[in-house]
């Protein structure tokens, strides 16, 4: 008995002398590090787990606390479904053709601006990039005049006069219905294009200059140096580019600047411009009694995100890593 | 080299020189042609924007008014700052970004050091942990943030967009900051570390001054993210006597005109939300542009 105690007492000092000597090596690590440790902790892991659990709640998150399970989940694609059809359907749309359209011409911007042939391709650089420092807000006010839509001709805004210019009639861009108002927003998007320009810009910059001398020693022309060295050699970056403008379009929510009401940012029609980001802005903030529907809707998005970039992963086998890797 | 060519090529080796200089002035007019097509359909908005906010009320609403004010009307800055309440908007929206100025790059830049500079047990697991949060979709944590913040008294102050920031303000901060700090060689800290300086002292006094160019980029970001931002004002303030920021106050109006604001007073507001944005990147250029470089991928 005695004899044992003394040895579990041994054990604990030991395992003392053990987590002492932990702290002894590692507490200035874990001290600077105490800030990342402390905030990942508040406010990002307990607001998951807390997600986690009201998703499984029919609840307003102060006094009505009605037990669901899995209901919100199913909600989806039973009661919710013909409004979820929708959101779902805008949603893919919009990521369908903001990402290549906008991937395409920002990198079509910066093939043009990364040439060495005239003179001045960095003030150009500068100014593709001006639209870029125009906070959304203010974009989005600019945009809903220079699209504005009346019915006297001479008070449209000045695309809807251009429009008329060419022989075309007015359109009532965001505020119309139908595909034609998510394409409104594909417009506006472009105009920032030079946001996404920089980044080609500082791809290219890491091409080994080596592989276009040598190219021009083969006698190769500037079209097929573009197509044979500068697209395969920034396919890690197209194919990051491409991975976060999908996980960013998923999660747009800028209609609400464009649509307001009880609630916002659905479209004139209440479903022209109704996406997944605004769905669950709406879901959680404007309707009370349906927060934990809300957080399921979260959940059901991160779980899309997840897939399609698992997707984008296992087809990623066009990117080039250079020989050795 | 022996050079045999005899008259009759040399001129035909001229014509052919000649002709590819002509060419290439072609080419040359060509893209110069297009670059300034494209810059003025970038910047024609942005020029249509300061036009409408130098015109009267009724320049604006007169359907046959020309398209460049008569006499630039600067009164309607002075009006969105008087009746608009951009006055009240730019002191909170500052308020909010002189504290995230101090309080990222601090406490961002300990993060930083504690991964790129300190060896400890259970570093590349938090890094890990860092990096994955980044693909964590907002949505996910808005709401219980939310209900915390509305329990702990949070809602319609501005501590939603200043407390989170002294934890590190982002893992997109933190990562670049440990990109840079890594480049710092480290020769220069083990001199201190023989004259015994502690950890504390050496991240002071040797690694923060060198962090410059980095912090300058981060700080920057800071600024442009809390000036434009109007998604986290528009869930966290949105009691009547709240503390609006410039963004939620053009947001309000935009969605919600009902006090009847006319458009080159609203104009008025968007080109000054816009230019300080951009008189800050003319400023900061060169180290925003290369802070895109280090956040892309390397290699």
């Amino acid at each position: 008995m005695n004899d044992t105690r003394t040895g579990s007492g041994r054990l604990l000092a030991k395992k003392k002398d053990g987590v002492r000597k932990f702290l002894k090596d590692n507490y200035t690590g874990w001290l600077f590090n105490m800030p990342l440790t402390v905030g990942l902790l508040v406010f990002t892991l307990i607001p998951v787990g807390y997600s986690l659990y009201i998703s499984l709640w029919s609840t307003n998150c102060i006094n009505i606390w009605q037990w669901r399970g899995f209901d919100n989940y199913i909600r989806m694609f039973t009661v919710d479904s013909r409004e979820m059809g929708i959101v779902l359907l805008n949603t893919f749309y919009y990521v369908v053709v903001s990402v290549p359209l906008g991937l395409v011409v920002s990198y079509m911007l910066a093939a043009l601006v990364n040439n060495s042939m005239v003179k001045g391709v960095k003030v150009f650089r500068i100014l593709y990039y001006l639209p870029c420092m125009i906070p959304a807000v203010a974009s989005a006010l600019l945009w809903s005049d220079l699209m504005r839509f009346t019915a006297n001709p001479a008070t449209q805004g000045i695309l809807n006069k251009v429009l008329v210019l060419f022989g075309m009639s007015p359109s009532r861009w965001f505020a119309g219905e139908g595909p034609s108002a998510i394409a409104s927003l594909f417009f506006i998007n472009l105009w920032g294009a030079g946001g996404g320009m920089l980044l080609w810009l500082s791809a290219f910059k890491n091409i080994d200059k080596g592989l276009y001398e040598a190219a021009d020693i083969e006698g190769a022309g500037r079209v097929k140096k573009f197509l044979l060295i500068t697209i395969p050699m920034s396919t890690p970056m197209i194919f990051y580019n491409l991975i976060m403008s999908v996980i960013g379009s998923i999660q747009y929510t800028g209609t609400l600047m464009y649509s307001g009401g009880p609630l916002p940012g659905r479209g004139s029609d209440g479903q022209s411009l109704y996406m997944l980001g605004v769905k669950i802005y709406n879901t959680s903030f404007k309707i009370p009694a349906a927060r934990g529907y809300a957080a399921a809707l979260a959940w059901f998005m991160l779980a899309v995100i997840g897939a399609i970039t698992a997707v984008l992963f296992k087809t990623s086998k066009w990117v080039f890593y250079g020989e050795e890797g | 080299m022996t050079f045999t060519a005899n008259s009759s090529e040399l001129d035909r080796l001229e014509a052919q020189r000649k002709r590819a200089r002509v060419k290439k002035r072609c080419l040359q007019a060509a893209i110069y042609a297009l670059m300034i097509v494209i810059a003025a359909i970038l910047l024609f908005p942005y020029l249509h924007m300061i036009l409408k906010s130098l015109m009267t009320a009724e320049e604006v609403d007169s359907p046959y008014g020309s398209y460049f004010p008569k006499t630039p009307q600067f009164i309607n800055y002075v009006t969105v700052f008087d009746t608009g309440g951009y006055a009240k908007g730019f002191i909170w929206t500052m308020i909010i970004i002189l504290f995230n100025l101090v309080a990222v790059p601090f406490s961002a830049t300990l993060i930083g050091y504690s991964f790129a500079k300190l060896k400890w047990k259970g570093r590349s697991a938090m890094f890990a942990i860092m990096l994955g949060t980044m693909m964590l979709p907002a949505a996910v944590t808005q709401l219980p943030l939310y209900i915390i913040f509305s329990k702990i008294g949070f809602l319609n102050t501005v501590l939603p967009f200043t407390v989170p920031n002294l934890f590190g303000g982002g893992a997109v901060y933190i990562f670049l900051i440990v990109q840079f700090m890594r480049g710092i060689p480290a020769e220069l800290e083990n001199a201190a570390k023989i004259d015994g300086a502690n950890a504390f002292t050496r991240y002071m006094r040797i690694v923060l001054p060198l962090c410059k160019p980095v912090l300058v980029y981060v700080m920057v970001q800071v600024f442009l993210a809390y000036w434009g931002d109007y998604y986290g004002p528009l869930v966290y303030l949105t009691a009547a006597d709240s503390p609006k920021t410039l963004a939620l106050i053009l947001y309000n109006f935009i969605t919600d005109n009902s006090s009847g604001t006319k458009i080159n007073v609203l104009m008025a507001g968007a080109v000054f939300m816009s230019v300080i944005p951009t008189i800050l990147f003319g400023i900061f250029q060169r180290q925003l542009i290369e802070g895109v470089t280090m956040g892309g991928l390397k290699g």
